[in-house]
């Protein structure tokens, strides 16, 4: 049962064949980094002045937020619903979206020319500026994401710190230290749960914002003024299915059971958000009657059927089976395509809808702009295996039953 | 859950509000400077008049300190078979099309930035980089720009360009309209060489009056519509010609401002920062009250 | 008040001189009012006060374009480039199959030809940006054209470069040997292959059209482009014109527009016919034989010298306002008049002055008629045609 769990470090050996191989993948990513550190992206990537922007930002910054939204969604049925049989998964939910979101920051300062300016929109404003916006709140709620993870670190520290020789007199003060942090911390952190649900709202719609003001240079498909609505409810209902994903890579990377009955309840949440996404999708699409475009045969028009028929149609079917909600493979691969759904949904966005009028070729990542994608992913899975290993995240069962106290984050009593 | 705690809820509720809304009121006056000026110059170019010359390339490169071949070589004509973009090497390109009216007479058409009334990358800019000037003049500041190319995928007319190969500051290149020389009452470079002055630097509001009085005067030799009066809200450049010129060198564009939807957008979402203010506060009710429920429960 | 009287006197002479004694090509325009051309009351040469381009109802007088001046150096703007030698006879001479010489001066005025910086202010950055300055006025007129032929736009096509910032020499005009444009070999014919059912083929003759109709070039050619024959790499129209017929690929309305300035009245059979025409021929055409005399006049003799010639009727006295007895020598008709009728009134024969029917021997001679009996003898003209 739900009570009987409680989050505990991973016990097992870190080094596995599948980390080597991920390790690897992570090297070539940053060799490649390390080319556009000291050549610019021009060596690096396919971009030029006609395709300003490409997998960089489409996956590694969109694609990322929208994947780290299980952070906020799970947050607000958690803590401001305060459905309490959610708490297992909150602490896996918030590290996948601090990890995502540290690593969306990594992406932006990689893509923009002069990543050691990434300050610059902290002083300098621009108010109608969709990116401005979506700068600032990713800022913030990074700073939200730490500071709500910071009761675990409390938690793995208190009673545990100790420093050896010289050091050892800051034993005291520091173990003084946390236990102040804790308690204030705790105090105050529904402010931080807000406003990381606030942020994550304003800034997953402000990402659909971003390609507005492209214009007529994206194919009408995906053009539409809700943009930045199609967004945040993607954003939404993609936010469920990723906590199914990585609990279910989760269990069976380190051997756990899959928490199935936490799993399905969230499971059959999905079905109205996902409904909803799709109603206004297609919704929008009839009455600017863009579906005269899906006439044409042409690079667009399959990606948008795709994006809508395998990204949404066919899980929204899978989400509302009873059987598939209980079969924990079946749950496992709705999920999956929900995730590509929206994956595929920030690739059209920002780069398969994004058709200039003056250009040359057409785009297409080069191998160094996909090595250093798949080179963040694979660090992403790393640390995250990380701190797993070192940090209270992922719930176990506990063999010495106590009773929950106010804020699952900390999760444990204190 | 005590009294007490619930207190410190609606207090620190309200001060992370007032907090954001100070945010708010800081914002407003950080906008980048967006000046549209009645007086504000202009540049019309008569496409009927351009021999294609490429004068206007040499004299661009030359006056932003970007390597050059010597004038006498642009009369190379073949560059023409292709089409060409301003990019970081070219701030400005002449390209040829053909005439239907008289095939011995291409139409050349010069394209630069457009310095729109309404800029795009002035709004898109996440920095506030781009400013709009009194005289018209879109330009770029280097000490604030983080190299994010927002601009580029704003721009309706695909204009500034990035320097893919440079490291270290790399910059966003575009005509800056000649700011540095309009500052100190010269010409633009490329209006100042055009040999057959097929540009014409004047107010604004005085080149459409003459656009239209020449359109009148010859209906034989142009077709009436002055590209750029209307595109995006309007443009500083503009542009007349034999043919629809919309059909050659330059996309069709509705008259809407180009940042117009997203600005409102973005301005319905953050209006005095009461929608995000107000959802903070459904939330912290939402919390409060479910709080509440499960603690009645638990009693 | 004496003085004031004088005063005005003088003014008043001055200003009634002054108008009085206009420029010689003004005299042309005595019809016209002043205000047309001047917006002052009293235009001097040094301030014609000119009416601001464009002047659209100006009357304007020029040259022939073989009078022309030959060479006109053009150098007062550039501090890079030698100064442009520029044939304007010869320029003159092409501007006759175009736009004459208002393709240049444009907007001129029935006085003297305006220098192009009256109204074409040499500074770039200016006041009045309406008009092209200087250096744009001299290039639209110039590369335009040549870049439509030579499709050359490159600056050293006209300029040459000053060598290390100086004029090299100066030009001498007379020692620069002159250029005409060659005169244009003129098709004598064109047959045209129209579309038409009744009457394929229209034949024009060109040479009559000019030499005989008197037709000037511009009538016809009025927008032609130097490319027409110049275009290197494409057959040339001259080439096009001896390889008879000529395949019609405008449209009917372009192609009647040159013939229908004079044509327009004329039945289709006029110009079209199943098989190419001979040459113009009075009596065929109009039905009405030229004899020896009238044949060897021009058309505008007697048709007049509009473009477009007057229809006349058959009656001599039409023309022939003076014939009258004692004037006339009726020998030149071929009948030597006798004693006994040299001094008859010319309508005791020829009834009603009506010379083209034949005279009437009844009203006096019961018993004789013309031309049976003649009254006098006939003679064999010495005078011949000198064709």
């Amino acid at each position: 049962m739900v009570s009987y769990m409680k989050p505990a470090p991973i016990t097992k050996k870190y080094f596995t064949p599948g980390v080597f191989v991920l390790m690897l993948i992570a090297l070539n990513g940053i060799a490649f980094l390390l080319g556009r550190l000291f050549f610019g992206i021009g060596a690096v990537t396919h971009l030029n002045n006609q395709y300003p922007w490409g997998i960089w930002i489409g996956v590694d910054v969109a694609a990322g937020v929208a994947l780290a939204a299980g952070g906020f969604t799970t947050a607000a049925l958690g803590h401001v619903m305060h459905r309490s049989h959610y708490h297992d998964i909150v602490r896996p939910a918030l590290l996948t979206a601090l990890l995502g979101y540290t690593f969306v920051a990594l992406s932006v300062s990689i893509d923009i020319g002069r990543w050691y300016y990434i300050w610059h929109p902290m002083i300098m404003w621009n108010g109608s500026s969709a990116l401005f916006e979506v700068g600032i709140c990713v800022m913030i709620y990074l700073t939200v994401l730490y500071i709500e993870f910071l009761p675990i670190v409390t938690e793995r520290f208190i009673n545990h710190v100790n420093l050896k020789g010289i050091f050892s007199f800051l034993n005291k003060p520091i173990e003084r230290l946390l236990m102040l942090l804790d308690k204030g911390l705790s105090k105050v952190m529904f402010v931080f749960i807000i406003a990381g649900v606030v942020l994550s709202t304003l800034h997953q719609s402000s990402l659909g914002t971003l390609m507005v003001i492209a214009g007529p240079k994206m194919h009408p498909l995906w053009q539409t003024p809700i943009l930045p609505l199609l967004f945040l409810l993607s954003a939404i209902s993609v936010g469920f299915p990723m906590v199914i994903f990585e609990s279910m890579i989760a269990a069976r990377s380190f051997g756990l059971k899959p928490e199935m009955e936490i799993l399905s309840r969230l499971g059959s949440i999905v079905p109205p958000i996902l409904g909803i996404y799709l109603a206004f999708k297609l919704g929008d699409m009839f009455i600017r009657e863009t579906f005269v475009y899906l006439t044409s045969f042409n690079t667009q028009s399959v990606m948008f059927t795709i994006e809508v028929l395998f990204g949404v149609i066919i899980p929204l079917r899978m989400f509302l089976s009873k059987a598939v909600l209980k079969s924990p493979l079946w749950l496992f691969i709705a999920s999956c395509l929900v995730i590509f759904g929206v994956l595929l949904n920030r690739i059209n966005n920002f780069v398969t809808a994004y058709t200039p009028p003056y250009s040359f070729s057409s785009y297409f990542p080069s191998f160094g702009e996909i090595s250093v994608t798949v080179g963040f992913i694979a660090l992403l899975v790393l640390l995250y295996r990380l701190i797993v290993f070192n940090f209270p995240v992922i719930s176990v069962i506990d063999r010495h039953y106590t009773p929950r106290t106010k804020y699952a984050i900390r999760g444990s009593e204190q | 859950m005590e009294k007490q705690s619930r207190r410190e809820f609606f207090k620190t509720t309200a001060i992370v509000g007032s907090a954001i809304a100070g945010l708010s009121s800081n914002s407003t006056k950080a906008a980048p400077k967006n000046i549209l000026s009645e007086d504000r110059m202009g540049v019309l170019v008569d496409t009927t008049a351009c021999i294609g010359c490429r004068s206007c390339e040499w004299a661009c490169k030359t006056a932003h300190g970007i390597e050059t071949q010597s004038l006498e070589k642009y009369s190379d004509r073949t560059v023409f078979k292709n089409m060409r973009r301003p990019d970081v090497n070219a701030l400005t390109v002449v390209n040829e099309y053909a005439n239907h009216q008289n095939a011995q007479l291409p139409t050349d058409v010069k394209i630069q930035c457009m310095h729109c009334d309404h800029p795009a990358c002035v709004s898109a800019c996440i920095v506030g980089a781009f400013s709009k000037q009194e005289n018209g003049s879109v330009i770029w500041d280097t000490k604030k720009c983080i190299g994010c190319r927002y601009c580029m995928v704003a721009c309706p007319f695909q204009v500034p360009s990035f320097e893919y190969n440079k490291a270290i500051n790399p910059e966003i290149k575009k005509c800056d309209f000649c700011f540095e020389r309009t500052k100190v009452g010269k010409l633009p470079a490329c209006v100042e060489i055009c040999p057959v002055e097929a540009l014409t630097y004047g107010p604004r509001n005085d080149l459409i009056k003459i656009a239209r009085e020449r359109i009148k005067r010859n209906p034989d030799k142009y077709f009436d519509y002055i590209y750029g009066e209307y595109e995006v809200g309007g443009t500083s450049w503009m542009y007349i010609g034999n043919q629809d010129l919309r059909n050659v060198a330059f996309p069709k564009l509705g008259d809407k401002p180009a940042p117009g939807v997203s600005e409102a957008i973005q301005h319905g979402i953050f209006a005095y920062f009461v929608p995000p203010v107000s959802l903070y506060a459904l939330l912290g009710g939402i919390m409060w009250i479910t709080k509440n429920r499960k603690n009645s429960e638990e009693e | 008040m004496k003085n004031f009287i004088l005063l005005n006197v003088v003014i008043y002479s001055i200003v009634i001189f002054s108008q009085s004694k206009l420029p010689k090509n003004h005299s042309l325009s005595n019809k016209l009012n002043c205000k047309t051309c001047h917006v002052c009351e009293v235009p001097t040469k040094k301030d014609p006060c000119l009416v601001a381009c464009p002047r659209n109802q100006m009357v304007t007088v020029y040259q022939s374009a073989d009078k022309t001046v030959n060479i006109v150096t053009l150098g007062e703007l550039s501090k890079k480039y030698d100064p442009v030698v520029f044939f304007h006879r010869a320029h003159a001479q092409m501007s006759e199959m175009s736009g004459g010489c208002v393709t240049c001066h444009h907007y001129n005025t029935s006085g003297p030809i305006q220098p192009c910086k009256n109204c074409h202010q040499e500074e770039r950055k200016r006041e009045d940006i309406s008009k092209p300055d200087l250096e744009a006025a001299y290039h639209r007129q110039c590369i335009n054209c040549h870049r439509e032929w030579s499709h050359e736009n490159s600056c050293i096509s006209c300029h040459e470069l000053k060598k290390a910032g100086k004029v090299s020499q100066k030009i001498d005009v007379k020692k620069i040997k002159s250029k005409d444009h060659p005169k244009l070999k003129a098709p004598e014919k064109v047959v045209y292959e129209t579309l038409s059912r009744k009457g394929k083929f229209v034949t024009f003759y060109h040479d009559e059209h000019i030499n005989l109709f008197g037709i000037k070039c511009i009538n016809c050619h009025q927008q032609e482009n130097c490319s027409k024959c110049h275009d290197k790499g494409k057959p040339t129209l001259t080439q096009q014109l001896y390889n008879l017929p000529v395949k019609i690929h405008k449209s009917a309305d372009q192609h009647h527009k040159p013939c229908f300035s004079c044509h327009s009245e004329d039945r289709c059979g006029v110009c079209h016919s199943n098989k190419p025409e001979g040459p113009f021929n009075h009596a065929e055409r109009t039905g009405w034989a030229l004899n020896r005399f009238h044949e060897k006049l021009s058309c505008s003799k007697c048709h007049g010298n509009s473009d477009k010639f007057a229809k006349l009727d058959n009656k001599c006295e039409s023309c022939h306002k003076n014939f009258a007895a004692g004037k006339f020598d009726h020998s030149l008709t071929g009948l030597k008049l006798d004693e006994n009728h040299k001094d008859l009134d010319c309508i005791e024969c020829h009834k009603e002055k009506n010379f083209s029917n034949s005279p009437a021997c009844d009203n006096c001679h019961e018993d004789k008629s013309f031309p049976k009996n003649k009254p006098g003898k006939e003679i064999t003209i010495s005078l011949k045609k000198k064709k």
